[in-house]
Formats: C-alpha cells, sequence, structure tokens
C-alpha cells in the first residue's frame, strides 16, 4: 500500500469533477516519467511536453491530430498537479534539463523570465504565423513580453466574472445582476436581511488577486514606475468599499462552506470567479439549472478584472526546438484552439476563435468573452507573488484582525517599496 | 602514522560495515548542511539558481533580516507553542495507551492496538480532509455536537488562538500509534520475575507500576521525548495542509516559513537561513535532553 497509490486513489475521490478542464483545485500524483531524454527514435523526435492540471490530461486528445499532422514528431505529455508544478520548474532551472515545452500560468512568467530559461520568439514569428500578437486579447500579449523579448505564446486566458442566481436577485430587483458599485452593494444589503446565515456575496480573500480588480475599478494603478500605490485614496477606497461588505455582514469572513453549496442553498447567491467553475456548477449543482448566470463585473469607474491563464513557453535549454515551435503553432490555430475549448473549457486565447459558434452561442461563457474586453493583467513584475501574498496578508489584518484600513495599508505600502528596491 | 595504519587494518570490518550508512550520511546530509549554510550567505534566488554568476555573497544580512521580519519570530512562536504543548501530551498519552493495552491479552486489546496505530499510517491528505469536515464552521461534526448539546459552535479553524489548538490535536491524534508501539515493545521486554517478585512482598497495582514499569521504561522514555521534540520543532504537515499557516499567519511553523521562502517564493538564501536556525534550535535542544538524561539513562 504505497503512500503513491493512496495520495492516487484520494486524488480520485478529491477530484472536483471528471471534466473541470481549466479548473486549478485538483491534486494528482504526476508519473516520474523521464522529462529529458534527447529521444531520437529511428525518424521520430520526441516532443516533452510538461502541462499542468487538469487541462494537462486532456491534452491526449489533441495528440492524434497534431501526430497526424506531424507524423515526425512523438509527443510525450507530462500533466503535473498545479501545487507541485513550481517545485518541478524550479528543479527543471536548477538542472539545466527539462522539457521542451512548459504550459506556464501567467503569473508565473516574470519570474522565470528574469532566471532567462525561456527562449525568445521574436526571430520565429515570420515562420510560424499563429505566434503573432496581433492574434490575441491585448490584456493577455502583456503576459508574454518581457524585457523586450517575446517570449510565450498565449494558449488559454481566464478572467473573472461575476456570478449570480437570477432567481434571488430577481427578487431584489436585479434581474440582470448589478452592473454598479452601488447596485452590488444595495443587492447584497437586500439579500443579506432575508435572515441569519444569508449572505448577499462570498468573496474569497484566498484569492491572489482578489482586491486588484476593485483598486483598477476605482481608478488605481496599484503599482506604477515601480513605486506601489497601495495607500492612495484610491485603492484604500476600493478596501473599504470591500471591508463594509464584512463589516455589515453582507460576506461571509473566513468562510468555509462549500462554495457550490453555498450558491446552490442561495445563501450566498453571488461570488467572482473563472470559467472552470461553470461546469463545475452544472456538475454539481444541476437543480439549480436555469437559475443562474454569468455576467461581467460590476462598475464603478470602469469595470475591469484580471487576466490569468496559460502561455505556451519554450524552454531554453530544448534540443527540439523545430518541433517545438510547431507544436505551438498547431496550438495556437484557431481551429484548435476552438477544439481545445470543446475539450477541455478553456477560453481561447485567439481572438478570432471566438467568433465560433461554439463559444458565441453560451451564455455563459460569452459573458467571459466580453469581461476579456475589459480585463487587465496584474503587475508583470518578478516579485509580483511575493507581492500579492503581502496584500493577502493585509486584507486578512483588515477583515479578520480588525486592523485600520489606512494605517495597514502604509505599512503594507513601505514594505511592498522595500521588496520592489531589491 | 604507522599506529594508524595498523589500526584501520586492525578495525577494517567495523569500518567496511559502516561505509554504505556514512557514505549514504554524507551525500544526502551532511554535505547537503553544509551547503545550505553556504547558501545562507548569499541572495541566491531563481536567477542565481538558473546561472550562478547571478548569486552575490551578502555576509550575514539574511540573518539580521530574518530576526526583523515580524512572520518569522511569529513563527518561532508558534513553533514554540506546538512543542510546548504537543510534545508532552504526546508522550502522556502514548504511554498511557500503551500501559492500558498491555493490561489484557483479550481480541479487544489487539483490536485497539490496531485502532491507536491506524493514524499514523495514514496519509496525511485523507486525515486533513476528514479533519477538515470535522472542523467545518458550518457542517462540520464537531460544531454540530456542540450546537446538540445547546452550546455555540466554535470557529475551529478561523480563530487564532484556536486554529493552533486545532493542528496540536490532530498532530497528538496521528503521533500516539507509533509511539505507543515503542512503548509497547519496552513493556514486553520488562522480565516476569519482577513483577512475581514485588507480587510476594504484597506490592500493588499501583506500586508496581511506579517502582517497576516506569523506571524500567526510561530508556525509551527518553527516546520518544528526543524523536517527537525533533520531529515537532519541524512542524509542517498540519498547517501546511489545514490552514497554510492563517489565519493571519498565526499557525505558521518555523518549516512552513522556510517552505513557503524557499519553494514558493524561490528566496534560497533568505530560507536556508531560516533552515540554518531551525538546525541550531534542534542540536542545541537535543543537547540539553542528553545532559539531562545523562545521569539517569545511562548508568
Amino acid at each position: 500500500m504505497s503512500k503513491k497509490f493512496l495520495v492516487g486513489v484520494l486524488s480520485l475521490l478529491l477530484t472536483v469533477s471528471l471534466f473541470s478542464g481549466c479548473g486549478k483545485k485538483d491534486e494528482k500524483t504526476p508519473d516520474e516519467n523521464g522529462s529529458n531524454n534527447e529521444g531520437v527514435a529511428g525518424e521520430k523526435v520526441t516532443l516533452n511536453i510538461w502541462g499542468m492540471g487538469e487541462e494537462a490530461k486532456l491534452l491526449s486528445k489533441i495528440e492524434p491530430d497534431f501526430e497526424k499532422a506531424n507524423p515526425d514528431i512523438d509527443m510525450v505529455v507530462q500533466a503535473i498537479p498545479w501545487d507541485q508544478a513550481h517545485d518541478k520548474l524550479l528543479m527543471a532551472v536548477a538542472s539545466q534539463k527539462g522539457p521542451d515545452v512548459i504550459q506556464l500560468g501567467t503569473t508565473w512568467i516574470p519570474e522565470f523570465a528574469e532566471a532567462e530559461v525561456l527562449k525568445d520568439l521574436t526571430p520565429y514569428i515570420d515562420e510560424y504565423p499563429n505566434l503573432d500578437p496581433k492574434n490575441y486579447f491585448e490584456s493577455s500579449v502583456g503576459t508574454t513580453n518581457f524585457d523586450g523579448k517575446y517570449i510565450g505564446v498565449p494558449w488559454y486566458v481566464d478572467t473573472r466574472a461575476l456570478f449570480y442566481r437570477t432567481d434571488l436577485l430577481e427578487e431584489v430587483g436585479y434581474p440582470e445582476g448589478p452592473s454598479t458599485w452601488d447596485e452590488l452593494k444595495d443587492a447584497s444589503t437586500k439579500l443579506a436581511a432575508r435572515g441569519d446565515g444569508q449572505y448577499g456575496i462570498s468573496f474569497d480573500l484566498k484569492d491572489q488577486v482578489f482586491s486588484i480588480p476593485y483598486g483598477w475599478q476605482n481608478g488605481s494603478e496599484i503599482i506604477k514606475d515601480g513605486k506601489p500605490l497601495f495607500n492612495e485614496p484610491e485603492y484604500v477606497d476600493a478596501v473599504k468599499y470591500l471591508d463594509s461588505f464584512f463589516k455589515e455582514e453582507l460576506s461571509p469572513v473566513q468562510d468555509d462552506m462549500d462554495a457550490i453549496q453555498a450558491f446552490k442553498n442561495g445563501s450566498r447567491p453571488m461570488f467572482v470567479s473563472g470559467p472552470w467553475m461553470i461546469n463545475i456548477i452544472k456538475d454539481q449543482a444541476a437543480d439549480i439549472d436555469g437559475k443562474w448566470a454569468v455576467r461581467t463585473v460590476p462598475a464603478k469607474e470602469n469595470n475591469l478584472s484580471s487576466v490569468g491563464g496559460s502561455n505556451l513557453v519554450v524552454f531554453e535549454y530544448t534540443k527540439q526546438e523545430e518541433a517545438a515551435l510547431k507544436f505551438i503553432n498547431y496550438m495556437t490555430e484557431v481551429e484548435t484552439q476552438v477544439k481545445w475549448f470543446d475539450v477541455a473549457k478553456c477560453l481561447p486565447a485567439r481572438t478570432e476563435a471566438w467568433n465560433d459558434e461554439a463559444l458565441s452561442s453560451d451564455p455563459f461563457f460569452s459573458a467571459f468573452g466580453e469581461q476579456m474586453k475589459n480585463s487587465k493583467i496584474a503587475p508583470f513584475i518578478p516579485e509580483w507573488e511575493a507581492i500579492a501574498m503581502e496584500v493577502r496578508k493585509s486584507l486578512e489584518e483588515i477583515s479578520i484582525g480588525g486592523a485600520d484600513i489606512q494605517t495597514e495599508l502604509d505599512k503594507l505600502n513601505k514594505t511592498v517599496e522595500k521588496m520592489l528596491e531589491k | 602514522m604507522k599506529n594508524l595504519v595498523r589500526n584501520l587494518n586492525k578495525y577494517k570490518y567495523p569500518y567496511i560495515f559502516l561505509a554504505p550508512a556514512i557514505i549514504v550520511l554524507l551525500i544526502f546530509s551532511i554535505v547537503p548542511i553544509f551547503l545550505s549554510v553556504g547558501i545562507s550567505f548569499t541572495d541566491m534566488n531563481i536567477k542565481g539558481l538558473a546561472n550562478f554568476n547571478n548569486i552575490d555573497f551578502i555576509g550575514i544580512s539574511n540573518y539580521i533580516e530574518l530576526f526583523q521580519d515580524k512572520d518569522f519570530t511569529q513563527a518561532i512562536l508558534n513553533t514554540v507553542f506546538y512543542v510546548v504543548v504537543g510534545v508532552p501530551f504526546v508522550v502522556l498519552l502514548s504511554l498511557t495507551a500503551a500501559l492500558l493495552i498491555n493490561y489484557g491479552t483479550s481480541k479487544i486489546f489487539s483490536f485497539f492496538r490496531v485502532v491507536y496505530y491506524a493514524p499514523a499510517v495514514t496519509n496525511i491528505v485523507a486525515v486533513a480532509v476528514v479533519w477538515g469536515f470535522l472542523y467545518n464552521t458550518n457542517y462540520g461534526l464537531l460544531n454540530t455536537i456542540l450546537n446538540g448539546v445547546g452550546i455555540d459552535g466554535l470557529r475551529w479553524l478561523q480563530d487564532p488562538l484556536l486554529a493552533k489548538v486545532s493542528l496540536v490535536i490532530l498532530a497528538v491524534w496521528r503521533a500516539i500509534g507509533l509511539n505507543m508501539l515503542i512503548f509497547l515493545a519496552a513493556l514486553k521486554g520488562i522480565p516476569k520475575s519482577y513483577y512475581e517478585a514485588a507480587k510476594i512482598d504484597g506490592a500493588k497495582k499501583f506500586q508496581c507500576l511506579r517502582y517497576i514499569t516506569l523506571p524500567q521504561l526510561r530508556f525509551s522514555t527518553f527516546f520518544v521525548t528526543i524523536t517527537t521534540l525533533i520531529g515537532w520543532i519541524q512542524f509542517f504537515e498540519e498547517p501546511m495542509i489545514m490552514t497554510e499557516g492563517g489565519p493571519l499567519g498565526q499557525t505558521n511553523s518555523m518549516a512552513l516559513f522556510i517552505y513557503q521562502n524557499g519553494f514558493k517564493q524561490s528566496q534560497f538564501g533568505y530560507a536556508a537561513a531560516g533552515s540554518f536556525i531551525l538546525f541550531l534550535i534542534i542540536i542545541i535542544v537535543t543537547l540539553i535532553q542528553f545532559r539531562m538524561n545523562k545521569e539517569n539513562v545511562w548508568e
């Protein structure tokens, strides 16, 4: 009864759902087969790909088509769980041996780009037209540039939109969902008044970017010219607005209720999350079918949301450059992008793919397409992951610890300043 | 020199037998310890990992920064709490469990031996899922029971102090099994004739326990205390899986702090400095233990 077997069995039990394509919350043991063989078997070259999470497992559905189009390439995919991916990548960097192509979450890109382990793809754009940045959402192109190098191609995107219970919001007068901050507040107040244990919206404090879009919506730039603006009025007021939800009990603090359950029983009729939630709700809360919808996030000065997703990058030390580029070029074909949406329910990064019937006619996913037009990337600097952690801590101090908002954010700003000086 | 050679020759067999263990220890423990001490005086991060030319020697500034880092001091204090509260409980409870199980030989006793040992071999991820449900404030078993008796539910993993206690409860529950087995083995090793002699002299059950059993268990108690202490100073799995160090960093332990800085934020130099401090603490605590137990264990 090895540990691995146990973890395997467990993760089967834990897997949120069979097809939570772009889900980020799953645990699986990767199979530790070799990931750096030179692999020239006869005429074929072996292309090693590291994918993350659930979607990597679905890559096998793309494999036959790709290998038919490229008979000289044998693609080998290793699916690595998100929570172990960072460690594995560090090892690849340290040993300078690793896969040829890596799926990299957008927030990790600056860090690995700074370490100079991602190939600059600028010279190949002419040869492989799909790589051209013009093909993609403007906000995700921001995740491909580092120090003037073009270091990764957007593969799929995600952004955060508002999920809401149409039936419950209709009762309080917002059948289309709240479209402004004031409406969100008003709707939440009315919903929370339904009784004990009933709330308006649930905020995910553990989400790395949770407060950042609210800052943007209120006109803050978060970090400008290497200087943090966390203690400027724009961001402070955004935090005050969020905190009022906790203080007035419109939103639960430190909630350990299962999000889907809470949505289903109506005690938390709104939440902001990514496209991966669509299928999870469909699977796990079939009885509220037709009683929920997705819309763009409520606006203040604007309604910017944050962009995430994954890019495909070529590892600096690869020996299969050509095969790697062919693979990326194939994955970013409009046709493949649509197929990938069909298989894994990941949102295409390529704008053209959104004209396809499958996406434009889907009420849930098209809302995300709409939101993509108003979205931005979190500050694209190597320190961002660490900064996001500090921001999260400060928000905890405010919402749970009851710290004074201005004082806490002044402190946060000093900490971040120091981090950026290094 | 001649002496040395002759000596080596004379004792070559024990050295040959020891060699595999020593070589493995060198490669996987001793050398890495020295390496990480070296890294702790540098600013090594992911850039340095990719290319050694990017590593600069920065002297002891990592250490200075560590002691100014509120999160680190909090992690130390939390770890002290875990050790001070947890270790005595583990030793006492596993000793109690062993004594109770040793009293009888029927099926039920061996069944309970399995029951107590089960948590020790159950995967931590599974344990965390189940305990996560137990501790849940909305539909957890514990709060349901409390509500049933008319008490308000507790915020097991949300309240800063209670979260620490909740993790200790979980960790104690996991640690009892293994140590109980060690005590059981030691109990089985106490010669029956001691008890027979005591019975003839008219000793009661409690006196037997007090004057025979406990003194005979001195060495295993020492062993269990040392290993438990070392294990608990490196308290890691429970906060990592249950709380990620939250709420407000109140359940963060030193080992988790090192992990977060090293592997999540790639500050290898900083994390190495933290782990060297942890290493020193463990060495010091162990030495104190040996010193204290010198007179009564090694006689």
